[in-house]
């Protein structure tokens, strides 16, 4: 059938008119603070990181005397180069990312001063943490484990920063049910879907975290409780720190389906789907926890096996992810005349750095996503538990697929904020490029290593045995330590470019020269619920979606803890750092 | 002429890859099933299912060993037979540094901390454990090849961790 109106495609969206520009001017002001502090962080935490690769290269640069006049030893640099990059550098970027798009989406109104009261808690909650990160009285490493015990200042900055984010989640969850009540039988538009989707996932997800930290360790590390029970803690650390992942990848996907095919040319498939997409991310990204902890007794199979079951099918939106962000590319490519089962890539925009950014990002999180499936399988997770393979893992996962495509954004992002230009797209795209090639070459050597056995988060360069000497791992570490000096260049260039724009001067209106990059779509949801397909009306109540989601984590956990508190061993603290 | 993509043909494609995203969801944890009931890993002792004086629901006192087998560290030999073999990791070192096991014999080996968590690791294997104070680790497994393994803490434990090696050294028996 040819008769079907597919040359009329579905205009992308407009963002609702604000017509009061102090408002629409302070709420790009606090996004923009938010981004520049998350990516303030990752500058610092990008500049630890060559450290730790020529580590896993074999050479010790912690003994060198810059180094060691900075940093206290190796696992204070690792702890700095975790907590900045995959706690601060995402939290901040995604707080003002998904604040700022769902409010622009609906066209509400927010109160500026509790949106900016958020961003200066959160502030000094990063700042409270980082004074005993920085004095080594916090070098715990990003997971934190007890009874290695830290300073109570970092706890306590530490909740103060996660448990702002939850102000962000009520302030947004709030404006979205003030848009639902002012429009009734409305769909709510892609973006503030996906938005509150992931808002309301870390939600439930974030319980765990703040339930460890607030009720366990502030207590224990002031001094109030003897002890603490090593195994609820990371229980209740896990119950956040897998979920914590999808919190990480949620705002990229907001990226891949909403605005990566307007960069390519192409149009989003469909948005019934991408909103089932969001949906099962909802439900299911939290109680997968047990996953990571096949390795710790006292933990029954039953319940490890039923949260592997849980994590395999979470596989199921990334691949309905795949297809679909294949599919608009496609439909780009082939619009500017690409041919041939495979030869219309050629003709994607790879030289454009917003396009190749978020491109490339997919690449790499194909590849982490498949990594990902073994650690989540009980029989092949002991054989590659808590070895290099998980550094490798994760750095092509939130390193790359996340990373690089908030970088992607920033190009973006930045300009349509504040007016400024982007001072060298060329720059930007090597920057994006060496990240990526930077990174694969990084997780091959670090792959590679694990499968021999080298363990994770170790000074391995400067192990006394020769244990590691024995191993047949000369050529995975030669990759490890050179992709150590690709990242580096590429991390200054790219922060070359974004302090360029920052400090420039501003050249025009952002709205006109670089609005939000909304693509068009093949099926649209449509407008009104009444009309809606039945994918659609299903997913549109989120608010009893987020209710599931609360119930599914406390079956799956529920049971699992009651039985670790009803059997709690307390255990002394330790500082052995 | 027009190449571009319409709704009906993505449905369709999109119906399929949902469908073969499913089954392979489904397969691997058939797979990982399988791989349970053939018995082809040391998984743990679930929720304390073991019997160690002193030890109860998989707990101890870690500051206090001498009511358990932990006391004495090492391998050995029960009435029946069979061979037991306990484990302690403290910073930075695991006791017995030299665990000595017979080769082709099946032998559960319990592992717990005197300190912090540390794991524990025999390279080349698929034996890989968490050592948490306060708690016992319990798996049975068989050594098929005699040598001398490297037994490696890869959860970090303070300054000392990436000198926390040992071994295992697997032995022939004397008949």
């Amino acid at each position: 059938m040819t008769t079907s109106p597919i040359l009329s495609p579905h205009a992308a969206r407009e963002t609702p008119v604000i017509s009061d520009a102090a408002y629409l001017a302070s709420l790009k002001k606090v996004t923009q603070y938010y981004i520049v502090t998350a990516f303030l962080a990752l500058f610092i935490g990008v500049l630890i990181g060559p450290l730790q690769a020529l580590n896993y290269g074999g050479i010790n640069v912690y003994d060198m005397p810059i180094i060691k006049g900075l940093l206290k030893s190796y696992y204070q640099g690792l702890s700095l180069h975790g907590v900045l990059n995959a706690l601060v550098f995402t939290q901040f970027f995604i707080s003002g990312f998904l604040l700022y798009l769902p409010a622009r989406d609906l066209g509400m109104r927010i109160n500026m001063k509790f949106a900016w009261f958020t961003y200066i808690l959160m502030t000094v909650g990063l700042l409270t943490a980082a004074v005993p990160l920085l004095m080594n009285d916090a070098t715990l490493l990003y997971t934190f484990y007890p009874p290695m015990e830290g300073s109570p200042v970092f706890y306590i900055g530490a909740a103060v920063m996660v448990g702002s984010s939850l102000l962000v989640v009520g302030q947004v969850v709030q404006m979205w049910m003030r848009w639902k009540r002012a429009n009734p039988g409305r769909v709510t538009p892609l973006v503030a879907f996906m938005s509150v989707a992931t808002w309301m996932m870390w939600a439930v997800a974030s319980l765990g975290l703040v339930i460890e930290v607030v009720f366990l360790l502030i207590p224990w590390s002031l001094g109030w409780v003897a002890g603490v029970d090593p195994l609820i803690s990371k229980t209740l650390f896990w119950w956040t720190g897998h979920a914590i992942v999808y919190f990480w990848v949620l705002p990229a996907y907001i990226a891949w389906y909403a605005f990566l095919p307007n960069h390519a040319g192409g149009r989003i498939v469909s948005e019934p789907l991408v909103r089932l997409t969001f949906v099962m991310f909802l439900l299911n990204s939290t109680p997968v926890g047990l996953h990571h902890q096949y390795a710790d007794p006292n933990i029954s199979a039953t319940w490890k096996t039923m949260h592997m079951f849980l994590t395999f099918l979470i596989a199921i939106p990334s691949l309905l992810t795949a297809f679909s962000v294949a599919a608009s590319l496609e439909d780009a490519a082939r619009a500017r005349g690409g041919r041939g089962l495979f030869g219309w890539m050629l003709k994607l925009p790879w030289g454009k750095p917003t396009f190749s950014a978020p491109v490339l990002a997919m690449v790499s999180f194909i590849l982490g996503g498949a990594g990902g499936i073994v650690n989540a399988s009980s029989t092949f997770a002991p054989v590659i538990h808590n070895t290099a393979w998980i550094p490798g893992h994760f750095h092509i996962t939130v390193g790359t697929a996340t990373t690089l495509t908030f970088m992607g954004i920033s190009l973006w992002l930045i300009p349509h904020l504040t007016g400024k230009r982007m001072p060298s797209v060329r720059l930007a795209s090597a920057a994006v490029w060496t990240w990526f090639i930077g990174m694969m070459v990084f997780a091959l050597g670090m792959h590679w290593e694990g499968l021999v056995g080298v363990p994770r988060r170790a000074l391995i360069s400067a192990t006394a045995q020769s244990v590691y000497r024995d191993m047949p791992i000369q050529i995975p570490q030669m990759l490890t330590a050179i992709s150590g000096v690709i990242l580096l260049v590429s991390a200054v260039m790219y922060f070359y470019v974004l302090f360029r724009m920052l400090l420039s001067k501003r050249v025009d209106d952002g709205e006109v020269s670089s609005p939000i990059p909304y693509s068009e779509v093949i099926s649209p949801a449509g407008q009104n619920l009444a009309g809606a397909s039945a994918l659609v009306r299903f997913t549109e109540p989120l608010l009893a979606l987020w209710g599931v989601a609360l119930l599914l984590v406390l079956l799956m956990y529920g049971p699992v803890i009651a039985r670790l508190f009803a059997n709690a061993e307390l255990v002394p603290g330790w500082r052995l750092y | 002429m027009n190449q571009r993509l319409d709704h009906h043909t993505l449905e369709k494609y999109e119906n399929i890859w949902f469908g073969i995203a499913t089954v392979m969801a489904l397969f691997l944890f058939v797979t990982v099933l399988a791989s349970f009931f053939s018995g082809t890993y040391p998984s743990l002792t679930g929720e304390g299912g073991h019997h160690i004086t002193g030890v109860k629901n998989g707990r101890l006192n870690p500051k206090n060993f001498a009511a358990t087998p932990f006391a004495t560290p090492g391998l050995r030999q029960n009435a029946d037979g069979t061979y037991e073999a306990f484990v302690v990791a403290k910073a930075f070192q695991f006791e017995p540094a030299v665990l000595k096991v017979p080769v082709g014999k099946p032998i559960t080996i319990h592992v717990t901390s005197a300190d912090v968590l540390h794991g524990y690791f025999i390279e080349g294997t698929n034996i890989n454990t968490t050592a948490i104070p306060g708690q016992v680790s319990s798996f049975t497994t068989t050594f098929r090849r005699p040598g001398t393994l490297n037994v490696i803490c890869n959860e970090y434990c303070g300054t000392g961790h990436h000198n926390m090696i040992n071994g295992v050294k697997v032995e022939v028996q004397e008949p």
